[in-house]
């Protein structure tokens, strides 16, 4: 059982349903690619993902995981301090201090979801690269097993399928909330990063 | 015929013999015991006498939670002697059996440095950019005031040196390897609090992550991690 297994099959699954639902999704892989950050063989590093995301301007960066330790989903946001605002010049470490309220928002809209659907849920805040350098309400979703005894559970299709559908009807909500930070320095900004129910899910597996 | 001052010669050759290897076998005695001596891994700096009460923050994969339990532990007095003490009993809690965290058994950590706040010159954060001559390090610059400045006089930064076998070893995961690094971190607010930020090394050289998710290039700040964690159990 590998991660990178789990995660692109969970990755599909969500990118399924997601665009069933009129939402577009961009993924960083969406093949068997090799995964180790930064290697020859892999072209796309860890900072070429943010940049891609941030790119897109993506209503929600989702950072797909997975793991044999605990049960359910953990859901993590970045560990930096909330910034009151988008500074005109971001530093690529800190990019989504100003991003973390939106983040944080996420996380939780998320969380009420994935709990409705009676999914073991841990919500907390890690430094997990590269989602301090994201400019979008990001999240680290980690699948972990539905049963902590059986760590196979993990592969379990249904389950997956379990967990992307709350994680869909979530973010279907978010696409008409999510507000973009104020830039400091500049005329005040806000409105929703999408409003025509085509918002992006920069999914990152 | 052999004469009898060729026969005298000879025993005395066979005597001489004899005493170089006795001499022999006693020199090379001597030697082995003074390098299994050198060789001896026994502590030099004992811990004192007594025992004392310190605070470790024990991590649950099952909830995500970070929990203080208190211990008596026999603790060295020298401060980076007894930070690299705290650390490997943390670790030890974590490979008994029934672990909340299961860690594998053995030491976790090889050295820690304490350096007094501000650091003035050079940053320690192995991402910032080359300068044109090819160093790794870059100018402290105003910005990094709140990672490199002391919150009080007389902060400290612990450089933590951890040991390749137990990062090579610890398990996969953004939850267990985030909750690994918390314990450490609030292990080590609750007992030096002049421990005010925090960064690690893997073998002396800096490593992106602990077991490719949880980064380890950052500096942690010193802080409370008990309620870092929040679980939310399915209804």
């Amino acid at each position: 059982m590998l991660e990178k297994d789990v995660t692109l099959a969970l990755a599909f699954k969500l990118k399924s349903l997601l665009q069933a639902r009129g939402l577009t999704v961009q993924l960083t892989r969406d093949n068997d690619t090799p995964m180790e950050p930064n290697s020859p063989a892999n072209p796309l590093t860890l900072d070429d993902r943010a940049g891609a995301a941030n790119h897109s301007r993506a209503a929600a960066c989702l950072l797909l995981h997975a793991t044999g330790a605990g049960t359910g989903v953990h859901l993590y946001t970045s560990e930096l301090d909330a910034a009151a605002g988008e500074p005109a010049v971001q530093p690529w470490l800190t990019a989504q201090a100003a991003w973390v309220p939106q983040s944080q928002k996420l996380e939780k809209q998320l969380a009420t979801a994935l709990t409705r659907a009676r999914i073991p849920l841990v919500t907390s805040a890690a430094s997990v690269r590269p989602v301090d350098s994201l400019t979008c309400p990001a999240l680290v979703i980690e699948l972990a097993p539905s049963d902590s005894d059986d760590p196979g559970t993990i592969n379990d299709s249904s389950y997956q399928q379990h967990v992307a559908e709350a994680i869909a009807t979530s973010l279907v909500f978010w696409q008409g909330q999510v507000q973009a930070p104020v830039k400091l320095g500049a005329p005040a900004a806000s409105g929703a990063l999408s409003t025509s129910g085509t918002g992006d899910a920069g999914v990152t597996p | 015929m052999i004469s009898r001052h060729q026969r005298i010669v000879f025993w005395i050759l066979v005597v001489c013999i004899l005493g170089m290897g006795a001499l022999l076998f006693y020199e090379r005695e001597r030697d082995r015991k003074r390098v299994q001596a050198l060789g001896d891994a026994t502590p030099l700096d004992a811990p004192t006498a007594s025992t004392e009460a310190v605070t470790l923050y024990l991590a649950s994969d099952q909830d995500g939670s970070i929990a203080a339990a208190s211990r008596q532990i026999a603790l060295p007095t020298e401060i980076t002697a007894r930070a690299r003490a705290l650390l490997d009993h943390l670790n030890a809690e974590y490979a008994l059996d029934g672990s909340a965290h299961p860690l594998q058994s053995g030491a976790m950590v090889d050295d820690v440095f304490l350096l007094p706040l501000p650091i003035v010159g050079h940053t320690l954060d192995a991402r910032t950019s080359s300068d044109s001559s090819g160093t790794s390090t870059s100018l402290v610059s105003t910005d990094d005031a709140n990672t490199l400045q002391p919150q009080t006089v007389g902060g400290e930064l612990a450089v933590i040196n951890l040991r390749g076998s137990f990062v090579n070893q610890h398990p996969s995961g953004v939850e267990v390897e985030s909750l690994t690094l918390l314990s450490i971190v609030g292990t080590l607010h609750a007992n030096i609090p002049q421990i005010e930020q925090i960064k690690f090394l893997v073998d002396g050289q800096p490593r992106e992550t602990l077991a490719g998710h949880a980064d380890l290039l950052r500096t942690y700040p010193s802080r409370d991690t008990s309620t870092a964690a929040a679980a939310v159990p399915a209804n």
